[in-house]
């Protein structure tokens, strides 16, 4: 498979510029102003904020993208799409599988969702080696640590 | 100028109405694959694919920005122009509003690559040839009016797809003024707006290009 080299989420990966950024945060900010902001403003912007590599930006966009989520049913699926990757880029592994399993179920041939779904798995995969790896080195120390009281115990 | 030997990076970019069939033409072009119409989904902002072939004898690793064609995801997809040094215009030959709409997709594309960026007509859908809305020559002679490549394809019957890729980049690596002085490290962003001008932005679509622009004017230094 050539999935291993080529950044599929290429979409969350790259970041705008600060200019950018700011471009769609004063759309947004002068429509929250005026008290009427369109979903498409709103959208830009949480898309912007996820895309960003700032944790905060990231977890603002995702609040954003659920609210759009709730109250615009025709944006239901790039909603789904967008916070699946927000929580994958955010190494919210399992929040990343739940929206995106969503989108698989009404778009089941979906190519962005069947790559993102393998990207969550290779991510999750590592994760899991990681924590057997902690798992494994804690039950090393915990032996030696064991070892060393029995072995004193039985000096006595 | 292209080296000879170097692998050399092209970034091209897939833009059209939607239900053109771009992302069609991307996956039997790099998966030789090929999705009914009923299981295509549309494309959510914008998907990318690397693909690696040799043209003229150069390998070339292509950069293939794949956008959406829904008017709500513009100001996504626009992100993604710049630095492009080659651009695949679709239509759907059995949909004559597909092919009006490219003048306007012309235009948005000045807002953000030089005019020496490769552009390349593609007229897809080859293959419903019996409900076919525009004729070749007026493809044809669309593409060359507008100083663009042209050929017909069919992402379904795979007619045309290898050559719509491979003639931008052929025109692509003849044309020294995409790689500047340099080594074509390609994908760097070299490839500024050629003149800010004040887009017209679909309603709620913010064309990001307003943030170079104000850049210059400001000329803040900090």
């Amino acid at each position: 498979m050539k999935t291993a080299e080529v950044p599929y989420a290429a979409d969350a990966e790259l970041s705008l510029s600060f200019d950018e950024l700011q471009v769609l945060r004063t759309q947004y900010e002068k429509e929250l102003a005026q008290s009427h902001v369109t979903t498409q403003t709103k959208f830009n912007y949480a898309w912007g904020l996820v895309k960003s590599p700032i944790r905060e930006h990231q977890v603002e966009g995702v609040q954003l993208l659920a609210d759009i989520y709730r109250s615009e049913p025709k944006r239901r699926r790039e909603c789904l799409y967008y916070l699946a990757l927000g929580h994958y880029k955010m190494g919210n592994f399992d929040e990343a599988r739940s929206f995106n399993s969503r989108l698989l179920e009404r778009e089941p041939t979906n190519l962005q969702a069947q790559s993102l779904d393998s990207l969550i798995d290779t991510a999750l995969k590592r994760e899991g080696y990681v924590g057997m790896a902690i798992a494994g080195g804690a039950a090393a120390v915990g032996t030696l640590l064991l070892a060393g009281l029995i072995r004193r115990a039985t000096r006595k | 100028m292209a080296p000879t030997q170097e692998l050399i990076n092209v970034k091209l970019l897939l833009i059209g109405n939607s239900s053109v069939g771009k992302s069609s033409l991307l996956l039997r072009f790099s998966d030789k694959q090929w999705l009914p119409e009923d299981e295509a989904s549309a494309t959510i902002g914008v998907d990318f694919r690397v693909h690696k072939m040799e043209v003229k004898g150069r390998k070339v690793k292509m950069s293939i920005w794949d956008t959406a064609g829904q008017e709500r995801f513009r100001t996504i997809t626009a992100s993604y122009y710049r630095g492009a040094q080659g651009v695949i215009l679709v239509y759907d030959v059995s949909n004559r509003e597909s092919f009006e709409a490219l003048p306007r997709w012309l235009e948005e594309l000045e807002n953000y690559v030089p005019p020496e960026v490769v552009k390349i007509v593609v007229g897809n859908k080859l293959d419903k040839e019996y409900s076919r809305q525009v004729p070749t020559t007026e493809g044809a002679s669309f593409a060359q009016r507008t100083g663009c490549l042209f050929v017909e394809a069919s992402a379904k019957t795979a007619v045309g797809v290898t050559e719509a890729f491979s003639d931008v980049v052929a025109r692509i690596i003849d044309t020294p003024a995409l790689w500047g002085d340099e080594k074509p490290k390609a994908s760097s962003s070299k490839a500024r707006a050629a003149a800010p001008r004040a887009p017209e932005s679909m309603p709620g679509n913010i064309d990001l290009s307003q943030a170079h622009d104000e850049e210059e004017e400001g000329g803040c230094a900090c």
